[in-house]
């Protein structure tokens, strides 16, 4: 029984963690299934998500408001509002100019502004952690006797924020008239272009969901985990990146089936194995999946046009 | 023609070099330490000490005629970065230098200074493994792993008394190295450690591990490592309801870790060197650093201090800037300092360095534990 219990509280830590993967993924996916490049700056995004909803909630609780839905719903506005701003102004800043090139160069591009947004926010907020407080403490227990499982307000929020997300996504990309441009464009770009789709507009749309998304993400692990600093993008992206691989990178279940995988991977082996294996296994998976499903578990693979 | 021409060039150019750093009317001293990075607070404290030290010694007149110059160079406690940073600290001609501060950032500088004849001293510092090289060069104004780790350990074992006990590490070389000293001297009095593991420096999550930690019945966790790591793990165990009485080395000793954890820093145990600025002799300087509203009270603000004081007196008795005399001199004397009687071994390590059990408060502040 308790060991049951260890494993359910296990899995419960792992599915926190891979929605956060996902929601990050997602970022990640939406670029690649429309335009076929890593938006490497996405890690960055979600960085300065984390520090927007920082800022606000501070902002805020100084002015003597404590009200905490008032303040999750401000923070969680604004935070979407300037990263969506940020990702729309990286498309257009670093992307779009060298949209028809080579796909090296809008990579290089990617990293260079990868780069400059860590060292900006650095410049800006300092580089030292900035804790935020935590605005939801406690949770529930249940169990037997030996182990007590945990569930925290937090891990539950994360989980159901994750999955109400990616089901408004889902329903914008199947039903919306701009969803179905999205799918055209990621069918056949020229052609969508010819038949009178806005393509610029689009693929900024596409930015700006992935932003606003990764926003979500940095508010809810800023709150769970209660630190930030300009550094925390580049492991967060690694991370999404691959579940986005893994799920299968163009495809959105795939980024969300992914990141559930890779967060439940990596609880597992820090649960029953060491905590010193967990990037191991997290990796080693990577390396297993592009092995012998190098188009990912969902993605379809993909036909060279010649 | 032409080479010729190039060669006598060169020449000049080289024969300017050397005057233009003779005729200098100014000993620097090299700073080297993390201005930027998550542990630049760490930082902060090295540079307070040492540049009081450096004004302090220019007011009197400085050394031999000359006054000290305080350089910072950053290597964000990165290791890579430290050896591009040595190797700058070389090319600028510096001879004297008071750092790094991370460990793993020392360790591959120090092969540099030594190689080049640079006096470092170290004030922060604390792994065994940056003075067994036994480089004539390379000395530190802080104890030793192997100093702290045994304190801890003997605290554990004599008042924690704790049943089921863990060491968590970062795989860095402090926090490795601590941990694994803290395991040997718990173990010979005869205490269990049911797990011993290390996780990733840099990472947020630890949900799994504490899961685990619970289900041994964990009743005591030591983690050797820096404040970031250990911050997020008491506000997560407080968050899953894993209430164990957690231990940690200096590196955690920062008011930062209380803004992280919050309550859950509270009664957090932490080894540290001996609060110097509330020994009498320090009063004069405490005020001092308090005139410039700066705190004292930093592990490494003092050892800073005294390295720069070190440096000058050794430069003052044997009337010359060359590292490898100052060296002799520090080798072979006693000094009386703000951290106590100096003595050195023959590998460049205090032979006396007292490290004290404190208790964490919520509030950033700390207590001598019982």
């Amino acid at each position: 029984m308790d060991e049951l219990l260890y494993f359910l509280q296990q899995t419960i830590n792992g599915l926190t963690i891979g929605s956060t993967y996902a929601l990050i993924a997602i970022g990640y996916t939406m670029v690649y299934g429309i335009i076929g490049m890593i938006n490497f700056a996405h890690g960055e995004i979600y960085m300065i998500g984390t520090y927007i909803a920082f800022i606000v909630i501070t902002g805020l609780a100084m002015m003597g408001i404590d009200n905490t839905l008032f303040l999750i719903v401000a923070a969680l506005l604004v935070s979407m509002i300037v990263a969506s701003a940020h990702g729309f102004a990286v498309e257009r800043v670093a992307y779009r100019p060298v949209r028809g090139s080579k796909r090296l160069i809008a990579l290089i591009s990617a990293i260079g502004m990868s780069i400059f947004l860590q060292n900006y926010m650095r410049l800006a907020q300092g580089s030292r952690d900035k804790a935020i407080p935590n605005l939801l403490p406690g949770g529930w227990e249940f169990g037997g006797k030996g182990f007590v499982v945990n569930l925290s307000y937090m891990q539950v929020i994360i989980f159901v924020v994750t999955l109400l997300s990616m089901g408004a996504l889902a329903l914008f990309i199947s039903r919306s008239r701009l969803g179905r441009a999205c799918r055209a464009c990621s069918q056949d770009r020229g052609m969508a272009n010819l038949l009178g789709i806005n393509t610029d507009l689009v693929i900024s749309m596409t930015f700006v969901i992935g932003a606003a998304l990764a926003a979500v993400a940095g508010l809810l692990l800023g709150m769970y985990y209660g630190v930030v600093n300009p550094y925390i993008g580049f492991l967060a992206g690694l991370k999404a990146f691959t579940a986005a691989v893994l799920g299968g990178i163009g495809s959105i279940p795939g980024a969300m089936l992914g990141g559930l995988i890779l967060g439940i991977a990596e609880a597992l082996t820090g649960g029953y194995l060491s905590s010193e294996y967990k990037d191991v296994v997290a990796f080693g998976l990577l390396i297993l999946i592009l092995l012998f499903r190098p188009w990912g578990i969902l993605g379809k693979p993909e036909v060279e046009k010649i | 023609m032409k080479n010729m021409m190039r060669k006598s060039l060169m020449v000049l150019a080289v024969g300017a070099a050397v005057t233009s750093l003779t005729a200098q009317a100014e000993i620097t001293i090299g700073l080297a330490g993390p201005v930027t990075g998550p542990l630049a607070q760490y930082g902060d404290m090295q540079f307070t000490g040492a540049e009081m030290a450096i004004e302090r010694i220019n007011e009197q007149g400085g050394v031999n005629g000359e006054q000290l110059k305080g350089v910072k160079y950053d290597d964000a406690c990165d290791p890579k970065q430290a050896v591009a940073v040595a190797n700058q600290i070389v090319n600028d001609g510096v001879q004297f230098v008071v750092g790094h501060l991370c460990s793993s950032a020392t360790q591959p500088a120090s092969d540099i200074y030594a190689e080049e004849g640079i006096l470092m001293i170290t004030a922060a510092s604390t792994s065994p493994a940056i003075t067994e090289a036994g480089y004539e060069t390379v000395f530190r104004t802080i104890g030793l792993d192997t100093m702290q780790g045994p304190v801890a350990g003997q605290y554990i074992a004599e008042q924690a008394k704790p049943e089921n006990m863990a060491i968590i590490h970062d795989k860095q070389q402090y926090g490795e190295g601590i941990a694994t000293g803290v395991r040997d001297t718990v173990e010979e009095a005869g205490i269990d450690v049911v797990l011993f593991e290390g996780i990733t420096a840099g990472d947020k999550d630890f949900s799994s591990l504490i899961s685990k930690l619970k289900r041994e019945n964990v009743d005591f966790v030591y983690y050797g490592g820096y404040h970031p790591e250990l911050g997020l793990l008491l506000r997560q165990s407080r968050e899953l309801g894993f209430d164990a009485q957690f231990m940690g080395p200096e590196g955690v000793g920062n008011p930062d870790i209380s803004k992280i954890a919050g309550e859950a820093s509270e009664g957090l145990l932490v080894t540290l060197p001996q609060a110097f600025e509330t020994d009498p002799d320090n009063a004069d300087l405490v005020k001092a650093f308090e005139a410039k509203n700066q705190d004292p009270s930093g592990p490494f603000v003092m050892p800073a201090y005294t390295a720069v004081y070190l440096m000058a007196e050794g430069m003052k008795e044997t009337e010359s800037t060359d590292p490898y005399e100052v060296a002799d001199y520090l080798h072979e004397n006693t000094f009386d300092t703000p951290i106590g009687e100096v003595k050195y071994d023959e590998k460049g390590d205090l032979e006396e360095f007292n490290f004290v059990v404190y208790t964490w408060h919520a509030d950033g502040t700390k207590t001598e534990a019982e």
